[in-house]
C-alpha cells in the first residue's frame, strides 16, 4: 500500500485551476484528495481540471470522492473535467463507465 | 540553635526538620507509585493522585488541566478545594488557550512557574476565581509532558499552614507530576487499548450481521442450473455483495455487487443495496428496470458513495438469461471451451445519475456453459513489486483453464498465489452460474 505515496499540486493554466495528482489514490490517501478537492470546489470554479498523468492507481474510495466533487460542482453548474489518463485508468474508468459520468480528455488544451 | 548529639556531632534544629521534610516527601512520592500502580482506571487514578498533591503540597487547593489535542485548549479535569462542585462548574465554563493565564503560559513554554502573589502577576486569569468565589494567593504549576508531548497542567493553589512555596516546592512538585505524567499516559494507553477491544467485538458483531444479509448458502441449485459463489472480505466487514433470488415462474435472479469506499460505511450501505434490491426485485422481473428502480433509490442519499453491479434474471424453463451492467467488470462467459467477455450494456455505476436509463442484453445456455461474475477485488491484488494482476491476465489464466471442473477454486489459488506476499487490501467476491 503506497498510502503516503499521494501526492497532489495546484496550479492554474489559463486561468483554470488544475488539480495534479500524484501516486496511489485509494483509501488511505482519498481523504487527503477530498480536503483539497472540496477546498477548490467551494470556491466555485466553472471549471477545474484533474490531471491524472502521474496516478498508477485509483480504487472505489478515489473515484467516489471525485463523484462528490462532481455532485458538487453540478449544483451551481460547474465542470470537472479529467485529463491525462494512463491507460490502467482508462482501463478502470472504462470498466466502470466513468466515461459516462466524468468529462474526460486527451490533455489540457482539448479540455478548455 | 543546635544540639548535641551522642556522636558529638552539632546540627541545627532546622536542618533536621529539612531533612524529615525530605523523608516526608519522598515517602509521599512513593506512595504516588503505590497509587499508579494500583489502578488503571483513568478517574480513579487522576483524582487519587490530585488528592495526594494536595497533601504533599500542604494546598488549599489543587486542579489539574489537561490539554485537548483537537481544539488546542486546556480543560480543567480536577479541581480540588473546600467546595465540591468547583470541579464541575469549571469543568463546563472555563477552557483556556495555550499562553492564556499561568496553567496556559506553563503549557506554552513547558516550563514550571512560582507565582508567590498572583494579583502581581499578568498572566493570572481571575476568571476561575470570579466563577467559582475561591481566591487564588500564590500558586504552583508545572506541565505534564508524556512521550506523546503535552498532557496538561497540575497547579496547587495557597501554601496553607505553612511557609509560601519555595524552590524546593518547584522541585519536589516537578518530580512529582513526572510520575503523574507516565500513570496519565499508562491509564490512557489502557483506556484505548479497552476502546479497541470493544470496537474489535463490535467487528465482529458487525460482521456476523453483514454476513446475514448474503444467501445463508453460498449456493444454489435449481436444475438444471448451479449457482455459486465466494465473498472474502479484506476486513472483517466488506462492501462486496451477491444475492441469488427464487423468483416467479421459474426466474433465478443472480447479482453482484460492489460498494465503493470499505468498512462500516460500505457495510452499511451494502446493507441498504440488499435491501433496496429484494425488494424491486419482487416486483419487476426485467433486469435493466430493476437497475433502474435501485439507481434511483441510491440516488436519493446525499451520499458519494455508489455501487457497481451486474444483474441478471435466469429463465431456467427457457435457459435463457437477462441481464444488465452497471459499471462493473465484465461477464466472463464460457460457451464450448471459447472464452468471451461481455461488457454490454454496461451504465455508469449505480447512485450517481439518477436519471440514467440502463439497457439490457440476453443470452442463451447450452449444456456445459459457464458464467463468472467478478468484482475487481479479484484482479486488483499486486505481487510483492506492487504490480497489480489486472483483469486481462485474469481472463488469460480463464482461458487457460476453460475446462477446469473446479474453475473457481483454480482461480481463487491464483489470485492468492500471486497477493500471496501482500496485504490484502479490497474484497474479492466471484459468482459462478454453470448450465449442467
Amino acid at each position: 500500500m503506497k498510502t503516503d505515496a499521494m501526492e497532489i499540486e495546484v496550479l492554474s493554466y489559463r486561468g483554470i485551476d488544475v488539480l495534479k495528482v500524484y501516486g496511489d489514490i485509494d483509501l488511505y490517501s482519498s481523504p487527503g484528495l477530498r480536503k483539497n478537492l472540496i477546498s477548490i470546489i467551494c470556491k466555485k470554479p466553472g471549471t477545474l481540471l484533474v490531471d491524472l498523468s502521474n496516478v498508477s492507481y485509483i480504487d472505489s474510495s478515489g473515484i467516489a470522492t471525485f463523484v462528490e466533487g462532481l455532485k458538487n460542482m453540478m449544483c451551481y453548474g460547474g465542470r470537472l473535467k479529467f485529463i491525462g489518463l494512463p491507460d490502467r485508468i482508462r482501463e478502470i474508468f472504462s470498466f466502470s463507465r466513468l466515461d459516462k459520468v466524468f468529462e474526460i480528455y486527451d490533455g489540457i488544451d482539448q479540455a478548455i | 540553635m543546635s544540639e548535641k548529639t551522642d556522636l558529638n556531632i552539632s546540627v541545627s534544629r532546622d536542618y533536621i526538620k529539612g531533612l524529615e521534610k525530605k523523608v516526608s516527601d519522598l515517602n509521599t512520592l512513593i506512595d504516588v507509585s503505590a497509587i499508579i500502580s494500583s489502578t488503571l482506571d483513568f478517574n480513579t487514578l487522576i483524582t487519587l493522585i490530585m488528592e495526594k498533591a494536595k497533601a504533599v503540597m500542604n494546598a488549599e487547593a489543587c486542579s489539574l488541566l489537561l490539554y485537548n489535542r483537537v481544539t488546542g485548549k486546556l480543560e480543567f479535569e480536577v479541581a480540588l478545594g473546600e467546595n465540591a462542585d468547583t470541579a464541575e462548574m469549571l469543568k463546563k465554563t472555563i477552557t483556556l488557550d495555550m499562553g492564556q493565564g499561568i496553567a496556559g503560559w506553563v503549557a506554552e513554554n513547558r516550563s514550571p512557574v512560582l507565582v508567590e502573589d498572583v494579583s502581581k502577576d499578568s498572566r493570572f486569569f481571575k476568571e476561575a476565581d470570579i466563577k467559582t468565589g475561591f481566591i487564588t494567593k500564590s500558586l504552583l504549576a508545572v506541565p505534564l509532558v508524556g512521550r506523546g508531548g503535552l498532557i496538561g497542567v497540575a497547579e496547587v493553589i495557597n501554601p496553607v499552614g505553612r511557609a509560601p512555596f519555595t524552590e524546593y516546592d518547584v522541585e519536589i512538585f516537578q518530580t512529582f507530576c513526572t510520575q503523574v505524567s507516565v500513570a496519565i499516559e499508562n491509564a490512557r494507553f489502557h483506556k484505548d487499548a479497552l476502546e479497541k477491544e470493544r470496537l474489535h467485538q463490535e467487528l465482529e458483531l458487525a460482521a456476523v450481521v453483514q454476513k446475514s444479509f448474503l444467501p445463508p448458502e453460498p449456493s444454489l441449485i435449481h436444475e438444471p442450473f448451479e449457482l455459486s459463489a465466494v465473498n472474502i472480505p479484506a476486513q472483517k466487514i466488506g462492501g462486496d455483495l451477491y444475492d441469488f433470488i427464487e423468483l416467479k415462474d421459474g426466474h433465478i435472479g443472480v447479482l453482484i455487487g460492489d460498494v465503493s469506499g470499505k468498512g462500516i460505511s460500505a457495510a452499511l450501505y451494502m446493507a441498504k443495496v440488499i435491501s433496496d434490491f429484494r425488494y424491486i426485485a419482487r416486483i419487476d422481473i426485467s433486469p435493466d428496470r430493476v437497475l433502474n428502480n435501485l439507481n434511483a433509490m441510491l440516488s436519493r442519499t446525499s451520499l458519494s458513495m455508489f455501487l457497481t453491479a451486474i444483474y441478471m434474471v435466469i429463465n431456467t424453463v427457457k435457459e435463457m438469461a437477462e441481464f444488465s451492467i452497471a459499471g462493473h467488470p465484465p461477464i466472463i462467459s464460457i460457451k464450448k471451451g471459447v472464452v468471451d467477455i461481455i461488457n454490454d450494456p454496461s451504465g455508469p455505476p449505480l447512485g450517481i445519475l439518477p436519471e440514467f436509463v440502463y439497457k439490457k442484453d440476453d443470452l442463451s445456455f447450452d449444456a456445459g456453459d459457464r458464467l463468472f461474475f467478478v468484482t475487481d477485488g479479484v484482479f486488483d491484488v499486486t505481487d510483492c513489486n506492487g504490480e497489480r494482476l489486472g483483469f486481462g491476465r485474469l481472463s488469460e489464466f480463464i482461458k487457460g483453464h476453460a475446462s477446469s471442473e473446479d474453475l473457481m477454486k483454480d482461480l481463487l489459488s491464483f489470485v492468492e498465489g500471486y497477493s500471496v506476499e501482500t496485504s490484502k487490501t479490497d474484497d474479492i467476491t466471484m459468482v459462478e452460474i454453470r448450465r449442467r
